[in-house]
């Protein structure tokens, strides 16, 4: 009778952990943003900053193309907001600009007309 | 559509086989310039990365560099007086390095993680990155020197709690403090000095072993701490953090800053500490640590015109209340025989400092500051029957021109100083006072060659209105076998006045008699040293080992001798030797990516001349270990950190008082070696952080820490024999809030 409980109990909950997994994987989306990235340190702080993002699964950036690639849940968080993240980090993302503040504070080297 | 992209694809591959060969064939040509002006850098050397094959910049900052003989990627830019930088040359033929300038006057600004063992300067420097400020405890400064294994922090007294920082096994007053690298904190704000610096203020801190350079003056001989403050123009918009342990104290914390013109920027911090709980746990009638109150303010001013000026301003003040002793006491209660014995002091301190640099048109490398500071420090306090009270006005001029011989593998600063000092002490009675005025010049010569070697001689001459002229000599060697390997080579000398009853206040938790030789002179001393940096890779993951061995030997010093007699402390000048043999050896290793180590031994040899007898330094182990393991998930989502701290056996003077043999000789017994573990969790949200931690965390304390706690007011009351925790397991936790 215990055992068969046990049994039980494992039954439902493995079914919950695969409904949620199901759920959570089911909604991923993926995004490709253009930035104003510049070096390994502005990759950092941009994968860095969108890995605290509500919704964001793995967000990629390709240095050499600056495009900045996002897996993430499309209930939790939509482009435009990935988009205004990234320009809180001081980047621009496709057509809008960077937050002129968080610009101001990158270092010098992560500054879009930073000569490299 | 298919052969479409099959074609695109050799297209493609061609295209990058051609760059690529012609990147290699072809020189690798460029110019160096100023990131502020863009004016070009003469003499800056352009290097491929881990190799010997340099060259460097023209009278243009033009520069052509040969191939790389090993199909290296990346150069490295260095000039003197500017930020260094790695620029990946990514198969172009043609670039243009922009450098950032770091003269002494202006900073680097240096976030996140770094080597915390600089390969780049003269002398033995190690950084505690804002990082590694969050994996201690909050909110001092003696806090921060915990995940670092160069600086000890020891507790001074089982009454007062102070804190003591040591170097090289010497007395923390022996390093010099400097706060943007100007000198602060010293004199008689010496003894609690690590509290008036809240952790939250600092954004970095720099630890220099050796004497280092004539700039700041004479004073230090084991090394230098430097703590860089908050950047008003990098500073967070609003930061936070709340502190509250299970002792009951806690800790509040609020930066706000602002940019008030694209010039003009401010920062202003605030830190208070409080503890309103009367905590014994060792259960002999005296508070482990003190009652207190701490309000401390700290606000700072830059303005940067992006061209050559740069000025800031920074100004402090803090008040702070400590009352300790024994339980039943309460603040001004009368203190006799049958009454309670108790220890109370108030500090009040306001501090100023202003930096202004000029750096020159068209010639980056040659700039002028000037550095004024000032601090007004009041002291009062009392320690049972005996009262105490110091006073201290400070002022600081400092003139550094710098510029280059020829071109800018010669360098050099020069310039004028000006100290003033104001000492009132009064002890139970007896006055003490000081005047000092000191004007001094100073050179520093640097030459650096355009790959490996580095030469730093200085020579500053003051003359002292009470002990004439004081000369100090000092040398830095820096030689780079290979860019992994390095070695460093320091000799100098160091000149302090010593403030005997400040720098010794544990001693007034006591009823010793304080006993003052007259003609007490200033103390000297050379120091020798050198240290060797070896960077590695194992399995693709970076490591470094450093070791590094330092002798400091005194001329003259103000002993202490509280050991010959338990009744008295005697401050006399050396008569005979006293000297200090430091060895360390450090190993630093990423052991996966989620997974620093650091681990670290220590000897010390410490003997000075007590009554005509050269003996063992009593509380000074001959043998430390310290290891770290830093833990953190990908982006520090989660960090923990433990630090083990091993003590061996050591000397401690001995007060069972025997008068029949005990006339030259100090009584010393042996005490057994112990562990000290301290731990934190954090885990980090958008604009969050919480953490959880725990000091002392195995608990280990010093059976009676007060000799003679029973009977305070008695002749063999003695609370600064301390050689261990008086505290045991503290858990804290804390949060902290960021709006960047």
């Amino acid at each position: 009778m215990k055992t068969l409980k046990i049994w039980m109990l494992s039954l439902v909950l493995t079914g919950l952990a695969s409904f949620s997994f199901a759920q959570g994987g089911g909604k991923a989306e993926e995004v490709k943003i253009k930035t104003s990235a510049v070096c390994d340190m502005c990759k950092a702080t941009i994968e860095k900053g969108l890995a605290y993002e509500k919704g964001v699964n793995k967000a990629t950036l390709d240095v050499d193309s600056k495009v900045l690639t996002v897996s993430f849940n499309g209930q939790k968080t939509s482009v435009e907001k990935l988009r205004k993240a990234v320009n809180e980090l001081g980047y621009d993302a496709d057509d809008t600009k960077a937050t002129p503040r968080a610009y101001d504070r990158l270092d010098g080297c992560c500054k879009k007309d930073a000569v490299h | 559509m298919l052969s479409y992209r099959r074609r695109a694809f050799w297209a493609m591959t061609l295209l990058g086989l051609l760059l690529s060969f012609a990147g290699q064939a072809q020189n690798l040509a460029g110019r160096v310039v100023d990131a502020a002006n863009a004016t070009p850098l003469i003499g800056a050397s352009v290097i491929w990365l881990g190799t010997n094959q340099a060259t460097s910049t023209d009278a243009n900052g033009h520069f052509t560099l040969a191939p790389a003989p090993a199909g290296q990627t990346a150069i490295l830019v260095t000039y003197i007086g500017y930020k260094p930088d790695t620029v990946q040359v990514q198969g172009r033929s043609h670039l243009v390095v922009q450098l950032k300038s770091v003269t002494s006057i202006k900073e680097v600004t240096i976030t996140g993680k770094q080597d915390r063992y600089s390969a780049m300067t003269p002398t033995n420097s190690q950084v505690i990155t804002a990082k590694d400020l969050t994996k201690s405890a909050c909110c001092n400064l003696a806090e921060s020197f915990e995940t670092n294994a160069s600086v000890e922090v020891s507790t001074s007294d089982a009454v007062s709690g102070a804190k003591q920082i040591q170097m090289l096994g010497l007395d923390g007053a022996y390093t010099l403090m400097t706060t943007d690298n100007v000198p602060a904190l010293r004199g008689l704000a010496t003894p609690y000095r690590l509290n008036y610096l809240s952790g939250t203020y600092i954004e970095a801190i720099d630890i220099i072993k050796g004497t280092g350079s004539v700039l700041n003056g004479y004073e230090s001989i084991s090394g230098q701490v430097n703590v860089r403050l908050k950047d008003p123009e990098k500073s967070d918009r609003v930061f936070v953090n709340l502190y509250g342990n299970s002792l009951a104290k806690w800790d509040a914390n609020v930066n706000t800053s602002f940019t008030l013109t694209p010039k003009l920027s401010t920062v202003l911090m605030l830190h208070t500490d409080q503890l309103s709980n009367r905590v014994d746990n060792n259960h002999d009638g005296f508070l482990d640590l003190p009652l207190g109150k701490h309000y401390n303010v700290f606000n700072k001013w830059k303005y940067n015109t992006g061209k050559q000026w740069v000025a800031e301003l920074g100004i402090q003040a803090l008040r702070e209340t400590r009352i300790g002793g024994q339980v039943g006491y309460r603040s001004g209660m009368p203190q006799q025989e049958g009454s309670f014995y108790g220890t109370e002091s108030e500090t009040d301190r306001v501090s100023g400092f202003s930096k202004t640099s000029y750096t020159f048109k068209n010639k980056p490398y040659q700039s002028i500051g000037l550095i004024l500071s000032g601090a007004r420090h009041d002291f009062d306090s009392q320690y049972g029957t005996r009262p105490y009270k110091g006073f201290q006005n400070t002022g600081l001029a400092n003139l550094i021109f710098q510029s280059a011989f020829g071109n800018t593998a010669h360098t050099y600063k020069t310039g004028l100083s000006y100290q003033y000092e104001d000492y009132q002490e009064n002890l139970a009675g007896q006055r003490l006072k000081r005047q000092e005025r000191v004007p001094g010049a100073f050179f520093e010569y640097i030459y650096q060659n355009s790959t490996n070697l580095t030469l730093v001689g200085g020579v500053r001459a003051d003359h002292h209105n009470l002990y004439g002229w004081v000369y100090t000599p000092r040398f830095n060697v820096k030689y780079d076998f290979n860019p992994n390997s390095i070695v460093r080579v320091a000799a100098g000398k160091g000149f302090r006045v010593a403030n005997p009853i400040a720098e010794n206040v544990a001693s007034l938790i006591s009823n010793r008699a304080f006993f003052f030789q007259n003609d007490l002179q200033p103390e000297k001393a050379w120091n020798l040293g050198g240290s060797f940096t070896q960077y590695f890779e194992v399995g693709e993951r970076k490591g470094a080992f450093i070791t590094d061995y330092y002798y400091t030997t005194f001329q003259n010093q103000i002993v202490p001798d509280m050991y010959s007699s338990p009744y008295q402390v005697a401050f006399t000048n050396l008569n005979g030797r006293s000297f200090s043999k430091s060895f360390q050896a450090e190993v630093q290793y990423e052991l996966t990516s989620m997974l620093d180590i650091k681990a670290a031994y220590k000897y010390f040899d410490v003997r000075t001349t007590y009554n005509g007898e050269l003996l063992r330094r009593p509380f000074i182990p001959n043998h430390r270990a310290f290891l770290n393991l830093g833990f953190a998930t990908p982006f520090d989502k989660w960090r923990a950190d433990l630090t083990a701290q091993w003590f061996g056996k050591r000397l401690v003077p001995s007060m069972d008082h025997d008068m029949n043999h005990h006339e030259t000789s100090i009584m010393t017994r042996t005490v057994s070696p112990y562990a000290v573990f301290n731990g934190q969790i954090t885990r980090a949200f958008k604009r969050w952080e919480v953490y959880l931690g725990g000091e002392n965390l195995l608990d280990y304390k010093q059976k009676n820490p007060i000799v003679g706690a029973d009977n305070p007011f008695g002749q063999e009351f003695d609370a600064s024999m301390v050689w261990a925790p008086v505290i045991g397991r503290v858990i804290y936790a804390g949060l902290r809030f960021t709006l960047k």
